[in-house]
């Protein structure tokens, strides 16, 4: 039942919250940002080891924990809230994506090194227009003898410059369908590009004619696409989430402890009220995310509304959460040091990356009817 | 003995009782009076006064075995908050005067809280209670008082003591109105309707016998009656103030109150008709608009769902405080979704352009969220501070004797 939160939802909560705090502080994430690779192989080791978290959403069959959506928001929403540089989205989500192919072969053989955590994933669909819908592909798959090959290039890759594996969407004929395409393949070139996001890596993948194993039947590609991307949606809004909480509560601690004029400032009305709106805003946005991770479990029939609904109003919360928060924090918030502006420049980026708001508005008046 | 079973044991007593005297076609008092008489209408209510001692989950049950019948009757232990404030703060005797004629339905309450000079501070109220023998003397101005006509008594705040704080020189009073010295004016509003009215209070006597609470602790009485009266706000979902205008006729009124497609604030659907209807379902201005409309009444809902889910035992959700910021955010955006659909034809009124009235009746009843009830100003105070934690603003009157802090006119004439 929707929102029905159980104990072991809480369990998993506090357990990422507890480890968040420890090994993912300000300064370990600072630690990681000036690293190649922007993240820390060893806690990610110990997501996996300690944790499981990349086989959460992984059958206990390939030897994961056989959880849905919600678990899965749990975790973007805790890691959301600490910002977290490393590849738990992107496998998670190429996770979804080989579980929505269908593809039983394809499952036995990739998911069980997602679960160990040996396997780094990620799933490119946008390309140069930066459009992450089914009919703007301009990647092209086709088959010969030896089995399929990708071409194209595709943008705003999340985590490509690590990952192992990719779930590349791509176009056949008038059809479209999911790859999987190694990194090391030949013909695949990973680069990175610089981002304003700098808590996050993406890159512009290059695929000369990659060799890419199809997952499922190419007939039964456009439903897998729109469940990778429905699932996409609903993670980026749970990382949102997490997000803006975190921003909302930097900001009032800071206004409870910053004094000007004599007076804590968030007894100044032109503060404490922005923070009450803003609290009207996070909230709203955890019911969305949740409700929508509930009814991608539940396999809904409203998703066409709750998805596009949700994506487009947790970014924007996250983006006006985390302005406030430099706002409220006045002259600190534009020094390098405060860590203000990490969290604007992810609610700034992850509300452009899987269809801007006002696309995903667009997309709701259609499923509307309009 | 486990909950459910003693759940299952009301349940066949509601059941049995409602067999025995359910009755359709009984008139409504003669109905409503045997109700009171049984216990069920007040189930939660003490036994010696019309209730039956009973929890908030047994209420639920009675409920749901008077719905199944369609009998009415039941539930005057959430609705009526003036008998709620006596069973609180009265003593042996009030409850045993008062309460009586309340549950009957004798006695109708109004509240005379608000004052020209105290709305949002309703602690600056000005209107004088004076001491005289075995009762007060009272002077004053109250306005926003609903069903004060109706009325037999008010719930009434005034000033007591004048040299303290202002919290701590008000009492409250359990005061009857059909008396000289008492004014009814109704107030006429920007919608054409009449629902408030002023009351006018001039020399008006209340024996001491009504005080409900100790003189000057009536701050902590009415503290009490809001609770009550939020749980009433809770118990309704929404509720149209609906439209009157003295010169419309009859039949005018009767198209202005059928159902439009105007008026409706929940389910974008309806947008969604109107905007096709019109042509401008590709218009990208009026679809980002819906959507962000659609989007607001949908998370609203899903708090509402969300906070149910969350309120347990101890687990008070902050959601419940935020649903009045969210009603008016949902209201506000409709008119401004309508208005831009409507166009032009929106500076048009009256029942000739029935589609362009029910969009600026709207606009104006929109007030009735954001200001109704308490400013959501006020509401993002509470907010703030009382979820949030961020210290109050520095109060000027705090520590004052009311007679010397700066005060706000105590009378205005509206009507």
């Amino acid at each position: 039942v929707v929102f029905t939160f159980t104990a072991e939802h809480e369990a998993l909560r506090d357990a990422v919250r507890s480890f968040a705090r420890a090994a993912l502080a300000e300064a370990e994430l600072r630690k990681a940002m000036s690293t190649p690779t922007g993240f820390d192989p060893a806690v990610w080791t110990r997501l996996a080891t300690e944790l499981g978290l990349p086989g959460l959403v992984v059958p206990e069959r390939f030897d994961g924990s056989g959880a849905g959506l919600v678990e899965l928001a749990i975790v973007a929403d805790e890691l959301g809230r600490a910002l977290y540089s490393g590849p738990f989205t992107s496998t998670a989500l190429a996770a979804v994506a080989l579980l929505a192919s269908g593809d039983a072969a394809a499952q036995a053989d990739l998911l069980p090194g997602i679960a160990a955590g040996d396997t780094i994933a990620t799933a490119a669909i946008a390309e140069a227009e930066g459009q992450w819908a089914a009919d703007a592909l301009r990647c092209s798959a086709t088959v010969a003898a030896d089995g399929w090959t990708v071409r194209g290039s595709k943008h705003y890759v999340v985590d490509a410059h690590v990952a192992d594996l990719m779930i590349v969407a791509a176009a056949v004929g008038s059809d479209v369908a999911l790859f999987a395409v190694r990194t090391d393949a030949p013909g695949v070139r990973v680069a990175v590009v610089t981002g304003f996001d700098i808590t996050r890596r993406l890159a512009v993948v290059e695929l000369d004619g990659a060799p890419a194993r199809l997952l499922g039947d190419v007939a039964d590609g456009a439903q897998a696409f729109a469940r990778v991307l429905d699932a996409a949606c609903v993670l980026a809004a749970a990382e949102a989430v997490g997000g803006a909480a975190a921003a909302l509560d930097m900001a009032v601690a800071y206004a409870k402890e910053r004094v000007q004029f004599g007076r804590a400032i968030g007894s100044f009305q032109a503060i404490k009220h922005m923070c009450a709106d803003a609290l009207l805003d996070v909230e709203s946005a955890r019911s969305a995310a949740y409700y929508a991770a509930w009814a991608i479990d539940d396999d809904g029939d409203d998703l066409a509304t709750v998805v596009p609904l949700t994506k487009a109003f947790c970014s924007d919360v996250f983006f006006d959460t985390a302005a406030l928060n430099m706002q409220v924090h006045g002259g600190i918030s534009f020094t390098w040091e405060h860590p203000c502006h990490l969290y604007y420049r992810r609610a700034k980026s992850a509300k452009q990356l899987w269809g801007a708001p006002s696309v995903h508005r667009d997309r709701l008046a259609t499923a509307l009817g309009l | 003995v486990t909950g459910q079973e003693i759940e299952m044991s009301i349940r066949t007593d509601v059941r049995a009782w409602l067999a025995d005297n359910w009755d359709r076609d009984l008139p409504h008092d003669e109905w409503q009076r045997r109700v009171v008489e049984s216990g069920w209408a007040a189930p939660t209510w003490p036994v010696e006064y019309f209730g039956r001692g009973l929890d908030a989950d047994a209420r639920k049950v009675v409920d749901e075995e008077f719905a199944r019948v369609g009998a009415s009757g039941t539930g005057i232990d959430v609705m009526n908050l003036y008998a709620n404030t006596i069973l609180a703060h009265g003593t042996k005797e009030q409850k045993g005067a008062f309460i009586a004629p309340l549950a009957f339905g004798e006695h109708r309450g109004c509240l005379l809280y608000s004052e020209p000079g105290a709305g949002s501070d309703l602690a600056a109220l000005q209107t004088r209670a004076e001491r005289d023998g075995d009762g007060w003397v009272i002077t004053g101005q109250k306005v926003w008082t609903s069903n004060a006509q109706e009325a037999t008594h008010g719930m009434l705040v005034a000033r007591s003591d004048w040299d303290v704080p202002k919290h701590r020189g008000i009492t409250f009073f359990w005061f009857p109105m059909r008396q000289d010295g008492v004014e009814v004016r109704p107030i006429h509003q920007v919608t054409g309707g009449a629902e408030f009215n002023e009351v006018f209070l001039d020399g008006a006597r209340v024996p001491d016998a009504n005080r409900l609470g100790e003189v000057n602790e009536g701050w902590r009485t009415l503290q009490t009656a809001l609770g009550f009266e939020r749980l009433i706000m809770g118990a309704k979902a929404g509720g149209n103030t609906g439209d009157r205008r003295p010169d419309w006729t009859p039949e005018q009124q009767a198209e202005a109150d059928r159902e439009s497609p105007w008026t409706r604030q929940v389910g974008g659907a309806d947008y969604v008709e109107l905007a096709r209807a019109l042509g401008k379902g590709g218009d990208p201005v009026i679809r980002q608009e819906i959507a962000r409309l659609y989007t607001y009444e949908q998370v609203n809902a899903w708090n509402a769902l969300r906070a149910g889910a969350e309120s347990g035992p101890g687990a008070a959700s902050p959601l419940a405080s935020l649903g009045k910021l969210a009603m008016s955010r949902i209201v506000h955006s409709g008119v401004r979704v309508t208005s831009e659909l409507l166009g032009a034809e929106s500076v048009l009124d009256g029942p000739d352009f029935p589609e362009a009235a029910e969009v600026n009746r709207s606009a104006f009843a929109a007030y009735v969220s954001s200001i109704g009830g308490g400013t959501d100003q006020v509401q993002r105070n509470i907010i703030g501070e009382r979820v949030l934690g961020l210290p109050k603003e520095p109060e000027l009157d705090r520590s004052v004797a009311f007679r010397d802090v700066r005060k706000a006119p105590a009378t205005r004439r509206f009507s």
